[in-house]
């Protein structure tokens, strides 16, 4: 009787048969092993969807055209002074600044680090973001502080008619 | 050097590459280099089967190991 209970039914790696103590080999060197090759599996599975938008975005080709989108009137907005508004979609925001009488700057305004959205400090002359205290540049959106490594994405506008529109997003010069 | 070293090394090398390729992707698919973002993607998907294998081959040792104790 007691032979046939110690025999072992079949091979198997789940360390079962071989529990003296309890907890005595929770995470032994195959298990740890296990682990790795588990977590190399996840990040194989969490980087198919950014291939695949990747891929959907190489064979969309690359100029987008949205549909111009007015952004204000020219006399609302004074020198110096930022408008948010929506570009390309309704839930991008994007900031245009006024530098001068002739010159309008507009950035994609979701910070390129993580994402917060950036703001125009008039007196400083900069586009801060609040939340890790990055700093743009207003004259090319490039970084110039903090965390952020990446310029912003410039948004083109055009003035006509008394109001500024949005035309396209710049794509980045590689 | 020992075998089990070598193996349990490689998976720690695989992971490695999988954080190195996986931070590499998001940041040139940001960058709107798409073509390089699928490269990273795809060595990202390599190391897997490369991972599965080393460990595998790390069971059929260890059981050789063990037969011969
Ligand atoms: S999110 Fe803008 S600096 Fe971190």
């Amino acid at each position: 009787m007691s032979e046939k209970n110690n025999r072992i039914p079949f091979d198997e790696n789940n360390y079962t048969h071989n529990i003296h103590r309890n907890n005595e080999r929770k995470l032994d060197r195959r298990g740890f092993m296990k682990t790795l090759v588990g977590a190399a599996g996840v990040f194989a599975v969490s980087s198919l969807p950014w291939g695949a938008v990747a891929a959907k975005e190489l064979m969309g080709l690359s100029e987008k055209e949205y549909p111009h989108k007015k952004i204000a009137d020219l006399n609302k907005i004074g020198i110096g002074e930022a408008v948010d508004f929506k570009f390309p979609g309704e839930h991008d925001d994007a900031l245009l600044i006024r530098l001068s009488e002739e010159k309008f700057v507009a950035y994609n305004s979701a910070c390129t680090h993580l994402q917060c959205p950036v703001f125009w400090v008039k007196e400083e002359g900069e586009m801060i973001c609040p939340c890790h205290h990055g700093k743009f540049d207003v004259e090319s959106g490039s970084p110039i502080a903090g965390p952020p490594r990446r310029p912003l994405p410039t948004i083109e506008v055009k003035v006509e008619n008394g109001a500024v529109y949005a035309v396209r997003v710049k794509r980045y010069e590689s | 050097m020992n075998r089990r070293l070598v193996n349990f090394i490689s998976l720690l090398i695989c992971l490695f590459l999988n954080i190195v390729f996986t931070q590499k992707m998001v940041h040139q698919f940001k960058f709107e280099n798409y073509d390089v973002a699928i490269m990273y993607c795809v060595l990202n998907l390599i190391v897997f089967p490369i991972a599965l294998f080393v460990f595998k081959r790390d069971e059929k040792q260890s059981e050789v190991n063990r037969r011969e104790q």
